[in-house]
């Protein structure tokens, strides 16, 4: 049973995910994540730069890979610390579509300095696509 | 003629036999990362309070004096002998020196400083409080620590004319409070509790509003209490953009610490910002407090946090639930089985013993656990094995006297009033 999953995982993984190469965040405020289809992912944190210990919300806007906003979408977000083996201090969610495609997403903290990777996972109706932003704060 | 070699000789020997004792920095100056991180720890990156949303007084001077009042007044107790200072002592940073408070009787956790807690978002070693007023009333009421009760501390407050002046310029007129029944709580014991259904809807709320209040001028006071300005701020705070690693600030095993902690060590991965503390809450594998099960920790803290009357979302509470976004987004994984809050490392020389029960004595047997970061007794050790030399404990121990300093607070709030 593990040796038919583990190709599986490992395929699935390639095709979804795109890791965005690593961003400072002092650097750049916003963060755009492109999945494997092509559609980005762009993050407007209200904490700009980006930093640790402060609880905020992020606007994410989604568009498809003809930049056209991708509006009602379930947008799930994971996040954690790779080299700690840990996620997120908190659990944030997506409480609001703001406007065609643009999501609300509430609840965001950051509680250490170092690489922090988080997972975005959208669904509609016809499809799912992740990206995955990995970060240094 | 062949002495001059000999001494050379000696010499390079010698230098040599130093470099074992001494070590050698790696580079002298510290790398931008570094810098901007040394940068992130100084006191003087630390924000102003903000203010508390779910207390309108928090920053009303009145509410801070009334609050410093009931502080040190041993009649909020229930044997009359018992105040918030009786443990949070000002001479000791807000603590007590003891591995386990002892107030009316003894208690089950070490008393942690107040020193900086208002930029927390959640109270106790397991974050069962989310805010400092809510967490204010919860030992005047628990019978270990005040062992009192809101009815009788309500008629305190109305019946001193003090306090009744006081409270009715900060939040109106007190309504009259019952003679009868002489204590009542629905937190008591069993006559307490059953006094407590007899006052009826209207009274109860009436009684716990005033209750509240008084948390909250509690927290307005606490919300005095600051870290100061220590050697290790100076130091960071002199470096220039090169980060040139020497000064006469520091002393050079201070400097290794410092090197380790924000290195090797790792401890700058919890204990980080200006205060020392990502205010969250690990499992690092701390020994049961002798005598006690083990305690579940922040896995339970935030069940009780959720369903505390005085929380955020409840109706004492005055911030919108739009505001409570802690309480709304905190995480209650079974990662948190076991975690406890990571205190501050501002004045953590003075602050002994250790840990939430206080299970560690001194400093060096702090640098010694994380060292070996034993298994932990439920879930598991977030911490790793350390592998680090005895001289390099020494000097993160070296380091954490740096972190001490005289509060920045005006004297004033550090004594009983006149």
């Amino acid at each position: 049973m593990h040796l038919n999953h583990y190709p599986q995982t490992i395929i699935s993984y390639l095709f979804y995910s795109v890791i965005v190469p690593t961003i400072h965040a002092e650097e750049s405020p916003d963060i755009v994540v492109e999945t494997a289809s092509g559609w980005t992912i762009h993050i407007d944190s209200e904490v700009s730069p980006l930093r640790i210990n402060q609880i905020h919300s992020w606007r994410i806007e989604i568009r498809d890979s003809n930049s056209a906003l991708v509006p009602n979408a379930l947008l799930e977000v994971e996040g954690g610390m790779p080299d700690h083996n840990h996620g997120l201090p908190t659990q944030p969610r997506v409480t609001a579509e703001i406007a065609p495609g643009t999501y609300l997403l509430q609840g965001v903290r950051f509680h250490m300095p170092g690489r922090w990777r988080m997972q975005f996972i959208i669904s509609t109706k016809d499809q799912e696509e992740i990206g995955i932003a990995s970060f240094e704060l | 003629m062949i002495k001059r070699p000999v001494i050379f000789g000696l010499l390079s020997t010698l230098s040599i036999a130093i470099g074992f004792l001494v070590p050698i920095e790696k580079s002298s100056n510290w790398s931008q990362r570094e810098l901007s991180l040394l940068k992130s720890l100084s006191i003087s990156a630390l924000p102003e309070l903000p203010p508390d949303l779910t207390n309108n007084v928090s920053d009303v001077e009145a509410a801070a004096e009334l609050g410093h009042a009931l502080y040190f007044d041993v009649r909020l107790s229930g044997n009359k002998s018992v105040a918030c200072s009786s443990c949070h002592q000002p001479t000791k940073y807000f603590t007590d020196g003891l591995k386990i408070a002892v107030g009316t009787s003894q208690g089950l956790r070490h008393t942690p400083s107040l020193v900086g807690v208002a930029y927390s978002p959640w109270f106790y070693w397991d974050g069962r409080k989310d805010s400092q007023w809510s967490q204010a009333l919860a030992p005047l009421e628990t019978s270990h620590e005040q062992n009192g009760n809101r009815l009788e501390i309500a008629r305190l407050v109305a019946s001193d004319e003090n306090y009744r002046q006081r409270y009715e310029a900060i939040f109106g007129k007190l309504p009259i409070i019952p003679a009868l029944p002489i204590t009542a709580s629905p937190r008591g014991n069993k006559d307490q509790r059953e006094a407590w259904e007899s006052l009826g809807n209207s009274q109860q709320a009436q009684v716990t509003k005033i209750f509240s209040n008084i948390g909250k001028s509690l927290a307005a006071y606490q919300r005095k209490l600051i870290p100061g300005n220590s050697r290790f701020d100076t130091y960071i705070d002199e470096l220039d953009q090169r980060g040139l690693k020497s000064s006469p600030i520091m002393s050079t095993e201070e400097l290794a610490g410092l090197s380790l902690f924000i290195g090797k060590a790792g401890c700058v991965s919890c204990h980080n910002g200006p205060l020392l503390t990502n205010h969250e809450f690990h499992n690092t594998g701390i020994l049961t407090v002798s005598g006690q099960l083990p305690s579940m920790g922040r896995y339970d803290g935030i069940r009780l946090a959720r369903e505390d009357p005085f929380n955020c979302l409840g109706k004492f509470s005055d911030a919108t639930e739009a505001e409570c976004l802690e309480l709304t987004f905190a995480q209650d994984t079974n990662d948190l089985v076991g975690a406890q809050k990571t205190p501050t490392l501002r004045n953590v020389s003075e602050t002994f013993p250790y840990m939430h029960g206080g299970q560690l004595e001194d400093l060096l047997d702090v640098m010694d656990h994380y060292n070996k970061a034993p298994t932990s007794v439920l879930s598991h050790n977030e911490a790793k094995p350390l592998k680090l030399r005895a001289t390099q404990l020494r000097q993160l121990e070296a380091l954490m006297h740096t972190f001490t300093a005289p509060l920045s607070t005006e004297s004033k709030w550090l004594k009983a009033p006149e």
